[in-house]
């Protein structure tokens, strides 16, 4: 990891007086799944908003060599750092296919945007059944498709998924797991923020362990996966 | 019978004209949750300009109309960059007073250097018309109605089908995926509202040709732009239309039947009705 993709260090953020994140050191290399992991309140998704900018922080974040603290999110998204947010934050109204082309908004060519539509396409057919239809009247896997669908059409260097498993079915997660895997060989990096330990560690590389605001773990998916305190603290095994 | 057509089809050219006045408020209203109460202000900005090309270089006012547009998407991009950007987090209360003291302010601006005398645009053609199934129609008012509803349907195109509009409509739907998403928030209310203002500046252009102006009719005009919203919703430009041609037909008829000073207390009834009975707007939604 001679020259990480993502660089986090000494990051400390909160809202107002109420500091939730102390200290986070967080490395990413290019073509690697990462995985966050930690219970509700960890501070996963407060780390997320930090890194796209959307509340401020102290300490390091670089990503390509750049850092991000003096950014706002629009230009964070111009470095290609995106977020499929919790919740999936889609544009209820416009089409799905609206909000696919609004994942390629800030990019100027207009055929790889194209292109890239007929890619998101073949990674999921449903969503082009029902590219016509309103992002709002999707099932909630689809809706969750959506969602990772319009992340890629950005042309992302780091896709960070946020709580993607949140109430679906255990068929849809698999679904999209393995889109995840499919996505990282085409040369996507990806940080999958997750409450469901399991899912998150049986694609990821290698894993971090959040709590009350810290990491606490570093390693190897599959040793994390192993260990008998995560297992006994997430698993209840 | 005859009468009622004739007052019909009057409702109608003039609702052409109240929803193209709306629909700057709507936009602005739907995207970035700040009701402009400047706008009727807007509106006679435009209108002045229009009235100064004509007079004073012999302008035609059809011709003068993309003039006041631009100036006026100008003036709104400022007043948004520099002055609501400002208030654009705070509590909407805020953003009310703020364009509420732009209204007086542009308004004393305005009888400061235009005076307070009624003022009026007449064309070479203004006397000019025609017959519609028996139906006196002046043509400068097919005209302008022609125009209102091309720039609504102008509207409707950019907001469905471009890039830049896909984005407005997106930031009025959710704003934090919009940021996620590459949005430059700032710049966007910023272009919208210049939009608004535009549009604005093209009602006002064609509202100096069918009626008179002063610098204090822009506060009835808000009025009504507002009455409009709340009857069409913030949706849909076709809604707006909607909202503005019932507003024309219902202010005529109120004319006709009960008297031309009780228009407002009509319209402004059904407001307020509309309100009571179904605050989520009639046809649309509001905020």
């Amino acid at each position: 990891m001679s020259d990480p993709l993502l660089k986090v260090a000494g990051l400390s953020a909160g809202y107002g007086d109420m500091a939730v994140l102390r200290d986070i050191k967080l490395e990413i290399a290019r073509g690697e799944i990462v995985a966050l992991v930690g219970s509700n309140g960890a501070g996963k998704t407060t780390l997320l908003r930090a890194l796209s900018r959307l509340i401020p922080s102290t300490g390091q974040i670089n990503f390509t060599g750049r850092a991000l603290d003096e950014l706002t999110p629009d230009e964070v998204f111009a470095l290609r750092l995106v977020q499929v947010p919790e919740g999936r934050q889609l544009f209820d109204q416009m089409s799905v296919e609206e909000n696919l082309l609004m994942g390629g908004y800030r990019r100027p060519d207009s055929a790889a945007v194209a292109a890239d539509l007929q890619r998101a396409y073949e990674l999921f057919p449903r969503l082009k059944e029902r590219r016509r239809q309103l992002a709002g009247s999707l099932s909630g896997g689809e809706q969750q498709m959506c969602a990772i669908a319009r992340g890629l059409m950005a042309a992302p260097e780091l896709l960070m998924v946020d709580e993607m498993s949140l109430g679906l079915a255990p068929v849809i997660v698999d679904l999209l797991l393995d889109t995840l895997v499919a996505i990282r060989k085409e040369g996507v990096t990806v940080l999958l923020v997750e409450q469901d330990v399991f899912s998150a560690f049986y694609v990821a590389d290698r894993g971090y362990v959040m709590e009350s605001g810290s990491i606490v773990r570093v390693g190897p998916a599959k040793e994390l996966a192993e260990d008998p305190e995560v297992k006994r603290a997430y698993l209840g095994i | 019978m005859q009468l009622l057509w004739q007052i019909l089809v009057n409702g109608v050219l003039l609702g052409g004209l109240y929803a193209l006045m709306a629909l700057g408020l709507v936009l602005v209203w739907g995207v970035l949750n700040i009701v402009n109460l400047a706008h009727g202000a807007l509106i006679m900005l435009g209108a002045y300009v229009c009235y100064y090309f004509f007079t004073g270089l012999g302008w035609d006012p059809f011709a003068a109309l993309p003039v006041a547009m631009s100036l006026l998407f100008c003036l709104g991009y400022l007043i948004q960059r520099w002055v609501l950007n400002l208030v654009i987090r705070a509590p909407m209360f805020n953003s009310l007073l703020v364009t509420f003291g732009l209204e007086v302010v542009i308004t004393y601006l305005a009888q400061l250097l235009f005076s307070a005398d009624f003022r009026t645009v007449n064309p070479s053609y203004a006397g000019a018309n025609f017959s519609f199934f028996g139906a006196t129609v002046p043509w400068v008012r097919v005209l302008a109605f022609g125009v209102a509803l091309a720039l609504t349907f102008a509207l409707w195109l950019f907001l469905d089908h471009t890039r830049i509009g896909r984005a407005i409509r997106a930031t009025a739907q959710n704003l934090v995926a919009a940021r996620l998403y590459g949005v430059n928030p700032r710049q966007l209310y910023a272009l919208t509202f210049g939009i608004g203002a535009a549009l604005a500046g093209a009602a006002g252009a064609l509202y100096g040709v069918v009626s008179q102006i002063n610098p204090y009719i822009g506060a009835g005009l808000t009025g009504k732009s507002f009455a409009i919203a709340i009857i069409g919703g913030l949706e849909k430009s076709l809604y707006v239309l909607v909202g503005g041609l019932f507003l024309g037909v219902v202010e005529a008829l109120t004319a006709l039947y009960i008297g031309p000073t009780y228009t407002d207390v009509v319209s402004f009834g059904i407001l307020v009705l509309v309100l009571i009975v179904r605050p989520t707007g009639l046809l649309g939604r509001t905020a």
